[in-house]
């Protein structure tokens, strides 16, 4: 009955929804720059400085924002 | 229920990496340059460092260096075997050509290219880079994940020079 139960579980296991694991060595295209959540420094830069703007009373970076975008 | 123990822990087994005490996977892989094919059986009697690394590895291109000097300090009895998991080996062969400029001479050991990525597939290997010390038998004796520091590299030579 135990083994019943052991290869039943086993089977069924086969139709649950696979995790797939990305090995370490499969990381190449991972490991790629356009991969990165900020691809380019200088743009990340300049998405925060938008983002200031954007959010106005949010405190400020460096300086105070006038809303225009521009320094 | 001990059996079912038993067959549980034989099957978690399977999903086990090598260790310390195994026996070096067998291979058979060709050059970078793919101008000779190079095997495990190759190196018999001698002490292998096999180092599995990528191009886009930044661990791999870190400690490649501390490998060129490395193979520089011993003559015989001890061989660096550079496993390139890279899709385009031209790429490692670039990286490589960079670090014998910065080095300052050329690559002193072998460099073998595994496009299939068998060997880390049979190793099993947890990081990228990995690195395994083999001694004159083939078994391994030595499982070093991630790259390798100064002080870890002079660790190194002392477990390099007892199997020498």
């Amino acid at each position: 009955m135990q083994y019943l139960v052991l290869i039943a579980l086993l089977l069924l296991s086969g139709c649950s929804e696979r995790l797939v694991r990305v090995m370490p060595y499969e990381k190449e295209y991972f490991a790629q720059d356009k991969m990165r959540l900020s691809p380019v420094d200088a743009r990340a830069e300049q998405e925060g400085h938008i983002f200031l703007i954007r959010e106005a009373s949010a405190g400020g970076d460096s300086s105070f924002q006038g809303g225009c975008g521009c320094r | 229920m001990k059996k079912i123990i038993v067959l549980i822990s034989l099957a978690l087994s399977l999903f086990a990496g090598v260790s310390e005490g195994d026996k070096a996977v067998a291979f058979n892989l060709p050059t970078l340059d793919n101008s000779k094919n190079y095997s495990m059986s190759d190196f018999k009697g001698e002490v292998v460092l096999l180092n599995l690394w990528a191009s886009w590895c930044s661990g791999c291109k870190e400690e490649m260096p501390e490998f060129f000097k490395l193979q520089k300090e011993y003559k015989s009895g001890f061989k660096i075997v550079a496993v390139s998991i890279d899709k385009d080996p031209a790429d490692a062969k670039k990286f490589l050509n960079s670090v014998e400029g910065e080095v300052g001479f050329a690559t002193p050991f072998i460099s073998l290219h595994d496009v299939s990525k068998k060997l880390p597939k049979a190793y099993r290997a947890v990081a990228m880079p990995s690195s395994y010390l083999i001694d004159k038998n083939g078994v391994i004796k030595l499982v070093i994940v991630g790259s390798l520091n100064n002080k870890e590299i002079e660790e190194l030579k002392q477990e390099i020079n007892k199997l020498k």
